[in-house]
């Protein structure tokens, strides 16, 4: 065992310094160590993701670039920009949560819906994300979670709660009818028609299940 | 159609609600405890000592996952699988929205660690685990010496038992705490590492070498050892920051005041206090104001006093109804506040036993922690006493005049560390 003469402790393992004081030891042959050496670890930026934070900049300020010495007139450059943020958002909930995949669907959901509202007024009200985006959006994130939770091979468990409050939440377009804000109803009428089916086949199959799992994620 | 499986889960208890929102690379709130052979492990025979360890703890076959009020474990089909140790001291266990168990068994030579991420259970539980698999491990090793007759496993409680949150067992109703003033502590300053990697210097001494030199100082060993370490704090503190109390939150364990043999956490803390600008630097007069603070705040009075009061903060209606997301910020300030009225932490995991037919074939038991600052917890095995230092920071002063405190009373010190690197 080799020996530090300054703290007059044994070391154990191979060392070359004392590791209390850093002092030089005597050597005395080489023992086995009691840990394991681990490299140190550099936590690095995904190179992808830094690669499109570049890309972003870049088209952000050329679009900024053009339109101030071209187009002077017009402020189309905001748009790019707003894109960008937009599409940052987007993307940052789905790294967040992204080992939970159903969670991530019912999350765009939400965040596709409350976006698209806001383009929607901030470019003169149409109606486009009422009429279309909110009860697409729904509809279609039934399907991808049905249908991704057979090929991922989710527990019915781990998804059902999220089915629900994408049912519940295929509701609200009903709200946009009754008051007649829509001026296309087709496509609200087909998600609010998809919400009360898979509702009912989720209450019917697996009212069980879904009585637990809420009782287990609202325990209060 | 699917299966019908009931989904079982279970509430976190008191002490374990702190710590996911806690926890993250800094501070992982991961605590190792590891058994020293004598021979090298067998990879196989451990792994089905640990399959056999499950079938008593199932509690421990579970994931932790966010509910909308509170958080909750969720059993799960995973099971552990043993690896060699290949990661670094009380790495990250518990990832929000990752399904993962939260522990894990390594070995490395002859050492089997067991980590484990505090919300599942404290020290003592951590332990009974420990000792199960050990009891697996060794018969299944030596099954020819143990022929004729098993020995008995030292831990007796039964499923419900070990599952019991005993804090809510023994909560008796009290009044919401009114605003508790916190007095700002020393901090401990120093430089961290890149990857966030803890320094782990363990020494290992005799129990009865220890103990002689306490009784020289007319006291016990745990208390010597505290006044030690205080001491070893001052002697790093600039004059500036004498002006601030050295503080060291010491974790209790309740088993001791309330009848409970759960494998789950059942522990508080008190906290120690020594005011530089009042008493003096000297090791006698650190030791009375110890043996007096320890006297003072492990009375069963203040301790269940103290619980009560975490208790009472859970239980509060308003509380409980405020969503998760908020919950953790909340925890996190409080945390953070706590933070600063402490300038350490000293565990005393005590004399660890075993029975007599297993122990010939361990050599030593210890402990340690994760640690946002440098950190010291205290384990003994028969004749072995491991003082574990753990600290994210390269400064290695507080531990040297720890040690060279310990090795100029003549008392024989081997050191193990898991960074060579200065």
């Amino acid at each position: 065992m080799i020996k530090c003469i300054h703290c007059n402790v044994a070391i154990k393992g191979d060392h070359l310094v004392c590791p209390l004081c850093a002092g030089i030891l005597e050597d005395k042959g080489k023992e086995e160590d009691v840990f394991p050496h681990i490299p140190t670890i550099y936590q690095e930026f995904n190179l992808f993701i830094r690669i499109l934070i570049l890309v972003s900049i870049v088209a952000v300020v050329i679009s900024f670039a053009i339109n101030m010495i071209f187009t002077k007139e017009s402020r189309w450059a905001f748009l790019v920009a707003a894109g960008v943020i937009c599409m940052w958002i987007s993307l940052f909930f789905i790294i967040r949560k992204k080992s939970n995949i159903p969670k991530t669907i019912l999350w765009q959901v939400g965040i596709i819906s409350i976006l698209s509202v806001i383009w929607d007024l901030s470019m003169g009200w149409i109606g486009w994300s009422i009429d279309y985006v909110i009860p697409s959006v729904c509809v279609l994130a039934m399907i991808v979670m049905a249908v991704g939770a057979k090929i991922l091979k989710i527990g019915v468990r781990d998804l059902i709660i999220y089915i629900f409050i994408d049912a519940i939440f295929g509701f609200i377009p009903l709200i946009f009818i009754l008051f007649g804000w829509l001026s296309v109803t087709f496509p609200t009428v087909i998600c609010v028609a998809a919400s009360i089916i898979s509702l009912s086949i989720l209450i019917l199959f697996q009212g069980d299940n879904m009585k637990q799992e809420l009782d287990k994620r609202m325990h209060i | 159609m699917t299966k019908r499986k009931p989904i079982e889960w279970t509430k976190l208890d008191n002490a374990a609600k702190i710590f996911p929102p806690t926890s993250n690379e800094k501070d992982t709130k991961v605590f190792r405890f590891v058994c020293d052979m004598k021979e090298d492990i067998d990879l196989p025979i451990l792994q089905e000592a640990v399959d056999k360890t499950m079938l008593l703890f199932p509690f421990y076959r579970t994931v932790l996952r966010k509910g909308v009020f509170w958080y909750y474990f969720e059993s799960t089909d995973l099971m552990p699988i043993v690896q060699e140790e290949n990661k670094l001291p009380c790495s990250m266990l518990y990832h929000p929205n990752r399904k993962n168990l939260l522990f894990q068994v390594t070995y490395y030579k002859t050492r089997i660690n067991l980590e484990v991420f505090h919300s599942l259970t404290d020290g003592t539980g951590a332990l009974g685990f420990l000792k199960t698999l050990l009891y697996y491990y060794i018969t299944i090793k030596h099954k020819d010496d143990f022929k004729d007759k098993l020995p008995v496993l030292d831990y007796d409680a039964s499923l419900s038992q070990k599952m019991d949150d005993s804090f809510l067992k023994h909560y008796t109703d009290t009044k919401l705490p009114k605003r508790i003033k916190i007095t700002k502590a020393y901090q401990i300053p120093g430089r961290r590492s890149i990857d966030n990697r803890i320094k782990v210097i363990e020494g290992a001494m005799s129990v009865k070498k220890v103990l002689e030199l306490s009784h020289r100082y007319d006291t016990t060993l745990t208390i010597y050892l505290t006044a030690v370490f205080i001491k070893s704090i001052y002697m790093e503190m600039s004059a500036r920051s004498r002006k601030y109390p050295v503080v060291l939150s010491v974790p209790v364990n309740l088993r001791a005041y309330f009848p409970s043999v759960t494998a789950r956490n059942f522990f508080s803390t008190i906290n120690i206090k020594y005011d530089f600008t009042s008493s003096s630097a000297k090791l006698e007069d650190i030791i009375i104001e110890v043996k007096e603070s320890f006297e003072r705040e492990l009375t069963q009075e203040k301790v269940t006093a103290n619980m009560n009061r975490l208790l009472a903060l859970e239980q509060n209606a308003i509380m409980r109804l405020v969503p998760l997301t908020i919950k953790d910020m909340i925890l996190r300030v409080a945390d953070r506040i706590n933070d600063k009225g402490i300038t350490t932490t000293l565990s005393n995991i005590g004399k660890v036993t075993i029975s007599p037919e297993l122990a010939p074939y361990i050599n030593m038991f210890n402990c340690f922690t994760s640690a946002r600052r440098p950190q010291i917890a205290i384990c003994s095995f028969q004749d072995k006493l491991m003082v574990s230092f753990t600290s994210p920071y390269k400064e290695t002063d507080i531990q040297k005049n720890f040690f060279r405190h310990l090795t100029n009373e003549k008392i024989d010190v081997t050191i193990s560390t898991n960074i060579k690197e200065i």
